[in-house]
This record gives structure tokens, C-alpha cells and sequence, in this order.
């Protein structure tokens, strides 16, 4: 399953870049979205993936009895989500006002700080 | 020794007081801080003539090799007695130049921090104060040149001497540090025992090279000589103390200074003395095509400089010794003709000779120091200009160079026709309509360039006590004991024959100097192409290439700014993993159910649709459908609260986007085929390269990750049986602290976007601020 | 129990501060007197975590008592202390000046709170142990940076934002993918714990992937060549209270995480690494000053020198010596006041002449020679002219490269240090030197008429001001704490052994760190010296 998923979050990473080098603002967001849910993946994967195996501690017992699913990974995902979240949301409102007051959505036409 | 360095300074920083206060007048005041200092100088006069050398050191930062060490032997007394005694009579001078400007507080601060610089440099002992003290030197001097800001000119000419004269002091700075480690200590007295060392030592030809390199352009040696004359935009003051007496003969001091750790190979004498005859017949040649009172002299100092070289770079006792009685002799006569240039053109506000004429009675004093000054340039007896010119010859002459000696007599030649230029044109013959109106200045314009004449012919008639400081000076130049004597009078010799050869030469040259006329024109043309045009075009071109590359890096498209990072990141990374790769990839096993294929299949697929989509709608319904199938695989996977988020923040995000785009047109087509193909290509090559990195990660997975101790932890001492939840809230809980900061600050963000516009239309987009922060804010309670 | 306090107070506060701010939304007399009583209180507070740094060697707060390498760890070594002192310095000095420069419409909308947070963020990275952690703190940062970049919500500011957010984001995506992978090869986070397990790691390509994988999401927030684009974009177009905080702090951020990684983890290989990042820093020099040198105006100007300095400071930690590495945190320390202060007087001299631009501005040395002297100081500094700071941080270096034989690299760094003097006499000759423009605009806001209000305005630069000097006439003092911080970032050992009292150190491989540290710096050469790379100049030059 290793192999599918690495696959998978390689066809994310490119779906995601290619969306970003577009010119149309609204793209770019939705590149930015799709490389989340990479970066969550790629996580998740390299973490090493087990079938099951819930990382809770079952009732009256100190310890898990099998092997669980790596918790930490998942803890880590779990902020990252939350955080490109937020951040998503930021990039959206700040693209939904640049396109309001520039009156275009074609990142081409945005070149006045750099030059 | 530091206290006369402190007291300059503080005198620097009281100028503007005073000269509020007092006014011009100030001048004679602050002139007694100098004064002051030279008498304390000449105080340790009979200690360092008996070898006995002062010091005193500080420690500033001991692991840099840098200690504030000062030490006073005889060049360094000969030279601040230059600096100190020049600059006193340069400060009342100033005060009567710029009387009545308000600047003038300002000018004689920028004079005292300089004397204090320059004091500094022939007093240092260290060889990274030396540098500090050279550097600052250079600064005061672009503040000097630049004074009358106004001038575009003048803006020019500062930044040409910084340049010039900052380029050379960085390659002077590496050069020191060589210096220090090759020798192995920094201090120039410690330096001196090991000079056999030094010169053994790979380091050697790297380390002439480039102090000579700073030296040269500090000494505006050619090729570097043009941007003195052009330093002439300065006021004379300056003109007169900077760029004559004192700061461009800092590289010859530096060269002196070092001649017995650094001198007497081949190599010395090949880089120097070939340069400083260079130096010195052009400046005399370019000196004859000036017009301009104070271009002379600043060609005819760049002459003198180039005298300086030559005798340091031929480096017998005699021409040592030669070098520097010439400097001092240069030093009285050149500071007074800069000052009475100055008071001519403050009297009749005209430099040009060709407009000068008939001054003598107007100007009576002034003519009389042109007078002093210009017997003393000529090298006529009795002056000191005398005795220096018969050393000169005699030192050289000595050597049988012929080829140098012949140079040296060329070149003074034209420079008694410069001083007739300079000192009978403008006072003598008819006279010119500027000069009707003139009249003398206050005694503090003439006085000073009195005082220097006078001082030359003192020095001529009795040079005996001045002798024994020479020789002390000498001796630290050659690094052995150098007895000179002076005398006026030698007999009749070769030398006095060759003097009475020079005048005659130069007598004709000042008399028939407007058959010159024609050459002089013929060598017009080839101006453009000396160094001062390849100043220029270098500096075009360096601002031309600036202009172009970042024409082309910040190009303010942000998608090639995405590719670089992405292009980057794939070669970097497969440059890193090099020829490994293959070795590692074993087969893994496959190892799947066919409803995971699906999902992961979707996920593919819905991020196809995505980047295919035709509209934004169904684009970013794609993406939603994608993260809902992630959340399929971490369900799958043993992690159903990751799960769970993934499923509420995708269909906030979602909604997000229908809230915020609903209004926007369906997607155009932008880009040609061309950029989509090439894109596409790069972002597949992009995706496999993390595909291919996380295959490889895999195989190195670690058997011992740190989350056994979580699992093992979590009930008995957190006591939380999810033990993801656990390690949020506690094992981990600064991560959480810091994701719900990142919400909140992100609900911050979008508040303030929506509600605060530079320019308010109130009413049209509340409806929407309130909701995006509505979604915000309950995505930040699940955060909780 | 104090000196742990004292880790924790610099992230602590400004939360704190933050939450009283918020309590005092509504008034704008409250939130600015909070903000500056906030940014005070860190300042001491760092001081303090200084001081104990100093007397204690390396303080370890393991968060909530869970041990090593299991909970997060915050690490207050030489390293972090001195950044978080200068955070701190840089946070007081750009509050007190943002009293009279950020309007009360952006006070309104949480400008204080922000800096607060950014501040939060900013000194959560200095102090963690720990990878993901750092990860969370830069985002704290970065989310609290958009937020003030686009906070007024004009046109530039906007734009700007656009691509300083996009490019940001990427970088923190490849560095989140990069945290994926190396928990997957080594199990665990610790910075001190991936030491050691990267030390004897078996297998080196992965290793080299990962050093190039931090090289790119840390060198993109650090603004090396070629990833700078985000920063000429964006920093000229907030005010300039945010532009000096962004320009003083940020990205000194990511050299912060470039040191630390570099130091600590990513030493088994310094060859490969070690002169990549010597080739970058040469790179980063020479094209950040071209860039400054193609621009018209002061706070461009000033920005495109931010990169060209990044590259002085990676030239430490690229040549590995504790001589070079001591001039790269000398020259942070440098660089930090001396960077934040420019703009600081860059914004004072668009209160003067209503723009920044160049050919629209003149004649300050006549009317404000105050603000000429401190700008003069300041940008002689920035060139490395003595006594200043700046020349002794550019000394260092050179000496550290020169006896390391690295000769291409020093002349670059002589090079372009020319080239800096070039552009900041620019500025000088145009914005002092030159007489003002005949049909200049009536003064925009011109000199602030109150006491008080003058004194927040040119006390935070005279303030800095003093710094540059004081550290260049008191160079002896900061050298000697600029090399104590070199030999501890060398010494890995003591840095793993204080976080993990308990673990066993296998024998040095990389034997930097031993057989450096006591060595004096005349002989201090890195083990192993290699030819030099290509030159760093040729390459852009062409």
C-alpha cells in the first residue's frame, strides 16, 4: 500500500504545483489547497501506515495490547491541518480583496511592488 | 599619547559651538588644540631622536589581533608634526575662507575629525588601527570633498575619491591581514625583527600586491591619480590640507612605514619605482595642460607623489632619506601655494590663469606667499624646495640609473614652468578685468601660506637642527641607524649642475609655454580614454548589470519565482541523492485491498479534474471531493479524529470559496500550450521526485520511533486513553498553543482585511466580512 | 527554577501582553500603552534570559515535565539568548516608534496585538528544541507577518502580500514534508535527539536530501539566492514601522534555523553541505547588492541590501571555523540594529519629503542635520566602515575566511561591501546631499510638533543609533561573547548532553566540534579543507 499511496501524494504535489504556476489568482489557491492535502499525506505515509489499529488505549488497560497505528504522525497532521487551514482561509480573503481592488484575477498583471 | 587624539576629538565635536559663538574667528581658538598637540610633539623630540621610541597601547578586541597601539618614532613625528602644525594654520585659514557661512562649524569639525584620523594613522603601531585610522580618513575626505553639496560636481568628485581611494583601502585591508598572519603578529614593531620570515613566505607577492594596491590609490598613483585633480571641488582649505600636505601622503607614509618589513627584493623595486616614475613625469606633463590655479598644483602633487614612490621604491639610504626631505619641503610649499590659490579665488572668484593677471597690486601679500611658496617649488636657493631637489638628485644620481634620473629632471623641469604658471602668471603682466575689483583678503587668508613660505626658507638656511629628526626618520624608514646631513650649500657638483640645467629648462618651458598650445590640443582626444574614462565606464557598466540582472530575477512574476523554488527543490534533491537512488528502491511488496486503490484512485482523479476544470466551481469542488477521499485513507488507516478535521475543514474551506468567488467569471484561458506543457512537464517531474523521496524514506524507516513512549505514557501518568488527543493536550500542548494562536491571528487577519480599506465604501461588503469571520471563528472552536 | 522562567517568559509575555491588549480592544490610548509596556517587559525579560545564559551555560525547559526527547524541549543556549535579546531590543525600539508613525485606524484593528504575536512567534522559534515545534512557531510568525503586511489593506500592500504569502507557503509546505521524512527515517523530533541519531546514520543520501530539503524551506524565509523574490516584493510597502520589524527580525529567523540545523544536525556530510552554502552565500551577496544597486528608492534600496547581507551571514556559517562562525553571529548582532534603524530613518525621511523615492526627495543635511548624522552613522555601519559595528562584523569574516584559504569568498564579501558603500552614499547624496527639488510638495507630515511626540519618533533611532557605535567601540566585549557563541554551536556534544542528560555519545565522527573548539583562531582551519568551489562571483557576474 506503501507504493499507492507514495504515488498518490506525488500526483497531489504535482496537481497542487501545477495549479500554482498558473496566471488566474483563484488557481493558485486551489494549487495552494491541493499541496496541503499533500503535505498531510506525505506525512501520514512516511510515518508508516497500518490498517486499523485506532491509537486508543482500550478500557482498564495501562497500554495498548497490539501494535497501534503511530500516534504522532497523526498528532502532527492534526496541527498541520488546523494551521494551513487558517492560513488557507487568510490567503483566500487576502486574494478575494487583491481581486476586488486590482480588478483582475491574472497574477501577471501584479507586478507594480517588484518593479 | 591618546590624550592628543581625545582632544582633537573633542575639539571636532565643540566646533559647531564655537563657530556659533565666536564666529570666524573661532579659527585662531580651535587653532590652539593642534598647536597644543605639535608642542607636545616636539616636546618627545629629543627622546626619539635618541632612539628612545614612545608608545602606548589599549587593548580593543584581542581575538581579532586589534589593539589601539600607538608609537612614536621618527617618521611618525615628522608626519604629525606635518599634521598638527599645517592643520592649525588650516583652521584659522578656513575661518577667514568661509566667513559669515553658516557651514562653517560644520567644515571645521569635518578639518578636526580628519587631523585626528590622519594623526592616527602615522601614530598607529597596530597594523588593523593603522587600517581603521586610514578608513576614516577616507570618509572625512568624501565629506570634505562633497562640502558644497549643492554642486553636482562636487557629489561626483566625493563618491569618485571614495570609491578610488574605499576600492583600494579593502584590498589594503586583506593585505594587512596576510601581513599580520604571515608575520604572526599585527604590531608593525614586532613585525620588523621578522622580515626575512615575511619575505620567505607564500604569502609575500599577495600581500605587496595588494598594500601597495591600497597605497597607491590613497597616493593617487597611476593609474588611480585622476580623482585628485577632480577632489579639487572641494574648498581650498581642504584642497590645501587634505590633498596636498597630509592624507594622499598616507600611501607613501604606508609604503615608508613598511619598508623595512616589506623592502629591498626585487619585486618591491619592480612594483614601485616604475609606477612612481610613471606617476611623476605624467603628473608634471598633465600639470603643464591645466588652466585652472588649483589643477596645477593638484597635478603637480601627483607629480611630487610619484617622486615619493620612485625614492621609496629605489630604497637606498640616500633616496629614503631624499623622499623625505622632499615630502616635507612639498608639504610647506604646496599647503601655502593651495592657500594662496584660495585667497585669489576668494578675492577675484576666478581660477582660470588665462582671466588672472596683474594681481601683485592688489594683492601684495598674497603674491609675496605665491613668491615664497613658488622659490621653494622651483627648488631655488635658498630654499628648503633647494635642498630637497639637490637630495634627490644626488640619491639618485648615486645609483647611476640614468633612466631615473633623466625622469627626474624632465619632470621637475615642467614643474618650475607650473610654478611660474601658478605664482607669476596671475600676479604679474597685465592686468585683467576680474582682477580690478580684487583686494586683499584678512591676515588670516594671507598669513598662514606667509607663515609655511617663511618656514621653508628657514628650514633652507638652517637645516642642521632639522637634520637629526631626519635622521630619525630616516633610520625608521630603512629600518638601520641613517646619519643625514644638511646643508645648503654642497659646492659645485653634479647635482647643482643638474638643478641649474632644470631651471634653465623649466625658465624656457614657462616662457614659451604657449607654443604648447597646439600640442596640447592634439592630445585632447585621447582623454576620454585614460583612466578617469575607464572609471566611468566601469561604474556605467557595473550599474548596468545591476540594472539587468535584477531586471531579470525580480521580474514580478510570481509564477517563475514558483518555478525557480520548485525547480530547485527536484535538482537539489536528486543532486543529493546522486547515483544512491537505484541501490535503495528494493521491490516492495504489494500489499492491497482493492477499496484503498479506489480512494487513492480518487484522489488522483478528482486532482486531475481539478487542474482540468473549466470552471472554479467544479475546480473547487474537486479539491473538496480530494481532501473528503483523504480523509477516506486516514479512516482506513487508524486515524479517524484526523479523519474528522479533514472532513469539517475541507467543507469550511469549501464553502470558503463559494462565499468569496461566487461572483468571478469561469477561468480563462491564459497561458499558451507551450507554458502548459512545459509546467505540466515540471510539475510531474516535481510530484515524482516526492514520490521517489518518500519510497526511499520508507526503507529507512526507523525501527525505534520516540512513539512507544506515548502509547506506553499515555494512561498511567497522562491519563487520556486517545493517545493522539494526549499527545495534543499534553505531551505536545505548545503545538496546540501555538495552532489556535495561528487561528486566531488568521481571524485577525481576514477581520481586518475585510472591514479596513484605505479608501471606506462602507455597506457593500459587511455581509461578507461577517460570514468569513463567522467561519473562522468556529473553526477555532474545534481547534479548541 | 528561575533561570527555567526565564526560557519561558520571552514567549510567554507577549501572550500575556496579547491577552491584555484584547481585554483593551476599544481604546487606542490603552492599546498603545499596553503595546510599549508589552515590548518593555520582554526586553527585561530577555535581558534576563541573557544573563543566566551567560552564568549557566545552557538552559533546558522540558515543557510540562515530560522528558526529553518525548515532550517539547525549549533550549536556551548562547545562540537563542542573543537573538532573543536583539528581539527584544528591535520590539522596543519599533513600539515606542510606531506611537506616532501607525495610524489609529490600524491600531484599531489589533496592530499592537499582532507584534505582540509576531514577537511570540519570533522568539518560540529562537528558543525550541524542538523541529515540528520550530514549525509551528514560524507559522505563528508568518500568519502574524501577513496579518501586518496587508493590515490597511491598500493597493502595494496587497499585492506585495501576494507573493510574499504564496512563496512563504511553499516553503513551509517542503519544510513540513521534510519533518515527514525525517521522522520517518530517524522516530523522533528532538533537535538534540536528531543529532545524535543523524550522526550515525546509515545511510547518507537521505541525509544529504534532508540537509537540502531544510536548505530550501529555511534559506526561502532567510532570503538567500535564489529565493528571494518574496522580500524586494513585499517589504517596501507596509509602514515603515512593520517594514524595520520585518526587515530587523524575519529573516534573521530563518538564518537562525540555517545556523541551528547546520551546527547541530547536518555536520556529517560538510563538504556537500557546507560548501553549497558557501556558493549560496557568495551568490546571495553579490546579488542582493546588484539589486539595490538597480533601485531608486530608500526602503527598496535597503531591502535588496537585507539580502545581500543574509550571504555575510551564511559565509560564517558556511566556512565552520569557530572564527567565521563568530562573525556570522557578530554580524546578525550587527545587522539586526543596523538594518531595523535604516528604516526606521527611511520612514522618517518619507514623513520629511513625503516620498521615498530618490528623485523627489533632497536637501535633509541643511534642514534635519540630526537625522543626517544618525543616518550617516548608521549607513557608514551598514558599509563597514570603522569604528562602526559594521566593520568589525565584516573584519571577522574576512579574517575567518582568509585563514580558512577560502579567497573567492572573501573577495566577494570585499567586493560587494564596496558595492554597499556605493549604494548607501546613493542614498546619502540624493536624500541629504542633494538640494531639494524645485517643485517639492509641501512637507507631507514633516516634524512632529509635541515633546513627546518628537521623541518617539527619533528616540528608538538615536537609541540604535548608539548601539552601532557602542558595539563598534565595545567590539572587544561582543567578539568575545560573538566566540564563546561559535565554540558552543560547535560543540554539539554539550548541546545533546544538556537536553539529554541521559544518553550515551558514540565517539565524534565529525570531529568538528572537539578538535575545533579550543583552537586558537590564527591556526583555527577547518579539518578537512577542500579546494574552494567555483568562484561565487564569476557565476553571477556572468
Amino acid at each position: 500500500m506503501d507504493i499507492i499511496l507514495a504515488i498518490t501524494v506525488g500526483g497531489l504535489y504535482a496537481a497542487g504545483i501545477y495549479m500554482m504556476l498558473r496566471r488566474s489568482v483563484v488557481k493558485l489557491l486551489i494549487g495552494l489547497g491541493l499541496l496541503s492535502h499533500a503535505a498531510n499525506l506525505l506525512i501520514f505515509t512516511a510515518g508508516g501506515v497500518i490498517r486499523g489499529r485506532v491509537p486508543v488505549v482500550p478500557a482498564g488497560e495501562m497500554q495498548p495490547l497490539e501494535t497501534i497505528a503511530d500516534p504522532l504522525p497523526q498528532a502532527l497532521i492534526l496541527t498541520a491541518i488546523v494551521i494551513s487551514f487558517a492560513v488557507l482561509a487568510f490567503a483566500l480573503v487576502l486574494i478575494y480583496r487583491t481581486c476586488q481592488t486590482l480588478g483582475t484575477d491574472d497574477l501577471d498583471q501584479l507586478k507594480a511592488t517588484d518593479t | 599619547m591618546f590624550l592628543w587624539l581625545w582632544v582633537i576629538l573633542i575639539a571636532a565635536g565643540l566646533a559647531p559651538g564655537v563657530s556659533r559663538m565666536v564666529g570666524s574667528r573661532g579659527g585662531w581658538l580651535l587653532a590652539l588644540v593642534p598647536a597644543g598637540v605639535a608642542v607636545c610633539l616636539l616636546q618627545q623630540w629629543p627622546a626619539v631622536v635618541n632612539q628612545q621610541n614612545v608608545s602606548a597601547a589599549v587593548d580593543w578586541v584581542p581575538s581579532l589581533h586589534l589593539m589601539v597601539s600607538l608609537r612614536l618614532d621618527g617618521l611618525s613625528l615628522l608626519f604629525g608634526l606635518l599634521v598638527t602644525g599645517i592643520g592649525a594654520l588650516v583652521l584659522v585659514y578656513a575661518g577667514a575662507y568661509l566667513k559669515g557661512d553658516e557651514r562653517l562649524g560644520r567644515l571645521w569639525m569635518f578639518l578636526l575629525l580628519f587631523m585626528a584620523a590622519m594623526l592616527g594613522v602615522v601614530l598607529a603601531d597596530n597594523l588593523l588601527t593603522l587600517f581603521i585610522f586610514w578608513e576614516l580618513t577616507s570618509i572625512t575626505s568624501y565629506l570634505l570633498i562633497g562640502f558644497n553639496s549643492d554642486r553636482p560636481e562636487s557629489r561626483a568628485s566625493a563618491l569618485q575619491a571614495l570609491l578610488v581611494t574605499g576600492g583600494g583601502g579593502l584590498l589594503l585591508l586583506p593585505g594587512l591581514l596576510l601581513l599580520g598572519f604571515a608575520g604572526q603578529s599585527f604590531e608593525i614593531s614586532e613585525l620588523l625583527n621578522h622580515a626575512d620570515q615575511i619575505q620567505q613566505h607564500a604569502f609575500y607577492g599577495p600581500m605587496l600586491v595588494l598594500i601597495l594596491l591600497g597605497a597607491f590609490t590613497k597616493s593617487a598613483q597611476f593609474p588611480f591619480h585622476f580623482w585628485l585633480p577632480d577632489a579639487m571641488a572641494a574648498p581650498t582649505p581642504i584642497s590645501a590640507y587634505l590633498h596636498s600636505a597630509t592624507m594622499v601622503k598616507a600611501g607613501v607614509y604606508l609604503v615608508a612605514r613598511l619598508h623595512p618589513v616589506l623592502g629591498g627584493t626585487a619585486e618591491w623595486f619592480w612594483m614601485i619605482a616604475p609606477i612612481g616614475t610613471a606617476t611623476m613625469v605624467l603628473g608634471a606633463v598633465l600639470a603643464l595642460r591645466a588652466t585652472d590655479l588649483k589643477q596645477i598644483l593638484a597635478y603637480a602633487t601627483i607629480s611630487v607623489l610619484g617622486t615619493l614612490m620612485m625614492l621609496l621604491g629605489i630604497g637606498t639610504e640616500a633616496t629614503l632619506t631624499a623622499a623625505l626631505v622632499l615630502l616635507v619641503a612639498h608639504a610647506l610649499y604646496k599647503g601655502g601655494l593651495f592657500m594662496m590659490a584660495g585667497a585669489v579665488d576668494h578675492a577675484v572668484h576666478q581660477r582660470d590663469i588665462r582671466l588672472l593677471g596683474g594681481l601683485r597690486s592688489v594683492m601684495p601679500a598674497t603674491c609675496g606667499a605665491a613668491l615664497l611658496a613658488g622659490i621653494s617649488m622651483a627648488g631655488i636657493l635658498p630654499t628648503f624646495g633647494f635642498i630637497a631637489k639637490e637630495t634627490w638628485y644626488e640619491a639618485v644620481g648615486s645609483q647611476a640609473s640614468v633612466p631615473y634620473l633623466v625622469a627626474s629632471v624632465l619632470s621637475n623641469i615642467g614643474l618650475v614652468a607650473a610654478a611660474g604658471m601658478v605664482c607669476i602668471t596671475p600676479f604679474f603682466g597685465r592686468q585683467t578685468d576680474a582682477a580690478q575689483q580684487a583686494h586683499e583678503g584678512g591676515p588670516a587668508l594671507w598669513g598662514p601660506p606667509v607663515v609655511l613660505g617663511i618656514a621653508g626658507f628657514c628650514l633652507g638656511l638652517l637645516p642642521g637642527p632639522f637634520s637629526e629628526l631626519l635622521a630619525a626618520g630616516s633610520t625608521a624608514i630603512a629600518g638601520q641607524d641613517v646619519s643625514v646631513k644638511l646643508k645648503l650649500w654642497h659646492g659645485v657638483n653634479a647635482a647643482l649642475l643638474l638643478s641649474l640645467l632644470t631651471l634653465a629648462g623649466g625658465f624656457l618651458l614657462y616662457w614659451q609655454r604657449h607654443r604648447l598650445a597646439g600640442v596640447i590640443t592634439a592630445t585632447d582626444r585621447f582623454m576620454p580614454w585614460g583612466p578617469a574614462g575607464a572609471y566611468r565606464w566601469l561604474l556605467k557598466s557595473v550599474n548596468q548589470l545591476a540594472r539587468g540582472q535584477t531586471a531579470i530575477l525580480q521580474n514580478g512574476y510570481l509564477r517563475y519565482y514558483l518555478l525557480m523554488m520548485v525547480g530547485l527543490t527536484v535538482f537539489s534533491v536528486w543532486m543529493a541523492l546522486g547515483g544512491e537512488l537505484s541501490s535503495h528502491l528494493d521491490p516492495m511488496p504489494f500489499d492491497f485491498r482493492i477499496h484503498e486503490v479506489m480512494l487513492a484512485g480518487l484522489i488522483l482523479m478528482s486532482a486531475v479534474v481539478a487542474v482540468r476544470a473549466k470552471t472554479w466551481l467544479l475546480s473547487v469542488g474537486a479539491l473538496g471531493i480530494a481532501g473528503y477521499a483523504v480523509a477516506g485513507i486516514f479512516v482506513l488507516f487508524g486515524a479517524p479524529d484526523l479523519a474528522m478535521t479533514q472532513f469539517v475543514i475541507e467543507t469550511l474551506t469549501v464553502f470558503l470559496f463559494v462565499m468569496a468567488f461566487s461572483r468571478l467569471p469561469d477561468f480563462r484561458r491564459l497561458s499558451s500550450v507551450h507554458t502548459r506543457r512545459r509546467d505540466a512537464l515540471i510539475a510531474v517531474v516535481a510530484g515524482g521526485t516526492i514520490t521517489m523521496l518518500l519510497l526511499f524514506a520508507m526503507t529507512v524507516r526507523s525501527d525505534h520511533p520516540i512513539s512507544a513512549y506515548y502509547a506506553a505514557h499515555s494512561v498511567p501518568e497522562a491519563h487520556g486513553r486517545n493517545v493522539v488527543n494526549v499527545i495534543l493536550v499534553d505531551f505536545r500542548a505548545l503545538d496546540t498553543l501555538g495552532e489556535i494562536t495561528v487561528l486566531s491571528i488568521a481571524a485577525i487577519g481576514v477581520y481586518s482585511l475585510l472591514m479596513l480599506r484605505p479608501a471606506a465604501r462602507p455597506g457593500s461588503t459587511d455581509s461578507s466580512g461577517n460570514e468569513a469571520d463567522d467561519s473562522s471563528r468556529g473553526s477555532a472552536q474545534r481547534g479548541n | 527554577m528561575s533561570a527555567q522562567v526565564a526560557v519561558i517568559l520571552p514567549i510567554a509575555l507577549p501572550l500575556a501582553t496579547m491577552a491584555v491588549l484584547v481585554l483593551a480592544w476599544k481604546s487606542i490610548p490603552a492599546q498603545k500603552i499596553i503595546g510599549v509596556g508589552g515590548s518593555t517587559l520582554l526586553l527585561i525579560s530577555a535581558a534576563a534570559l541573557w544573563w543566566q545564559v551567560d552564568r549557566n551555560d545552557i538552559l533546558v525547559l522540558q515543557v510540562g515535565n515530560w522528558p526529553a526527547p518525548f515532550g517539547i524541549t525549549l533550549v536556551a543556549d548562547r545562540l537563542s539568548a542573543i537573538m532573543v535579546l536583539l528581539a527584544g531590543l528591535m520590539v522596543f525600539a519599533v513600539s515606542v516608534y510606531s506611537l506616532v508613525t501607525i495610524d489609529d485606524r490600524r491600531v484599531e484593528f489589533g496592530f499592537h496585538p499582532l507584534v505582540q504575536l509576531l514577537l511570540m512567534g519570533v522568539c518560540g522559534a529562537f528558543l525550541t528544541g524542538d523541529l515540528f515545534n520550530l514549525y509551528v512557531w514560524f507559522e505563528v510568525m508568518l500568519i502574524a507577518s501577513f496579518v501586518l503586511l496587508t493590515l490597511g489593506g491598500e493597493r502595494g500592500q496587497l499585492e506585495g502580500a501576494i507573493k510574499y504569502v504564496t512563496l512563504n507557503l511553499i516553503s513551509s509546505a517542503v519544510f513540513l514534508a521534510a519533518i515527514g521524512v525525517i521522522y520517518a527515517a530517524t522516530g523522533t523530533l528532538n533537535m538534540a535527539d536528531l543529532a545524535l541519531k543523524l550522526r550515525s546514520f546509515p545511510d547518507e543520501g537521505i541525509v544529504s536530501v534532508l540537509a537540502m530539503l531544510f536548505l530550501i524551506a529555511f534559506g526561502t524565509k532567510a532570503a538567500v539566492f535564489p529565493l528571494f523574490f518574496w522580500l524586494p516584493a513585499s517589504y517596501h510597502t507596509p509602514p515603515v514601522a512593520v517594514s524595520a520589524i520585518f526587515a530587523g527580525l524575519l529573516t534573521k529567523v530563518g538564518v537562525y534555523s540555517l545556523i541551528r540545523t547546520f551546527t547541530l544536525m547536518f555536520v556529517t556530510d560538510l563538504d556537500f553541505t557546507h560548501n553549497l552554502l558557501l556558493l549560496i552565500a557568495g551568490l546571495t551577496m553579490v546579488t542582493g547588492v546588484l539589486g539595490a544597486m538597480a533601485q531608486s528608492e530608500i526602503r527598496r534600496i535597503l531591502s535588496f541590501h537585507i539580502v545581500s547581507q543574509i550571504g555575510y551571514m551564511l559565509m560564517g556559517l558556511a566556512l565552520f571555523t569557530p572564527l567565521a562562525l563568530a562573525g556570522s553571529v557578530f554580524y546578525i548582532i550587527h545587522h539586526i540594529v543596523v538594518k531595523t534603524n535604516l528604516f526606521l530613518i527611511g520612514g522618517v525621511v518619507e514623513r520629511h519629503c513625503g516620498t521615498g523615492r530618490l528623485a523627489e526627495t533632497g536637501g535633509l543635511s541643511g534642514s534635519a542635520p540630526v537625522l543626517a548624522t544618525l543616518f550617516f552613522l548608521s549607513a557608514m555601519s551598514l558599509a563597514g566602515i570603522p569604528p562602526l559595528s559594521g566593520f568589525f562584523a565584516k573584519l571577522t569574516l574576512i579574517q575567518g575566511g582568509l585563514e580558512a584559504e577560502r579567497y573567492a569568498i572573501v573577495a566577494a564579501a570585499l567586493g560587494v561591501s564596496l558595492l554597499t558603500m556605493f549604494s548607501m552614499t546613493k542614498i546619502w547624496a540624493e536624500v541629504f546631499w542633494k538640494p531639494a527639488p524645485e517643485e517639492a510638495l509641501p512637507e507631507a507630515c514633516g516634524e512632529p510638533h509635541s515633546m513627546t511626540d518628537r521623541f518617539s519618533l527619533y528616540g528608538p533611532i538615536l537609541l540604535l543609533a548608539t548601539f552601532t557605535v557602542g558595539i563598534g567601540l565595545m567590539a572587544g566585549p561582543v567578539m568575545k561573547a560573538s566566540l564563546a557563541t561559535a565554540r558552543q554551536l560547535l560543540d554539539q556534544d554539550a548541546y545533546i548532553q544538556a537536553v539529554l542528560p541521559n544518553s550515551r555519545l558514540p565517539e565524534s565522527e565529525a570531529g568538528a566540534a572537539d578538535s575545533n573548539a579550543d583552537v586558537g583562531p590564527l591556526a583555527g582551519q577547518r579539518p578537512a579543507a577542500q579546494e574552494s568551489p567555483q568562484s561565487p562571483r564569476g557565476g553571477t557576474v556572468e
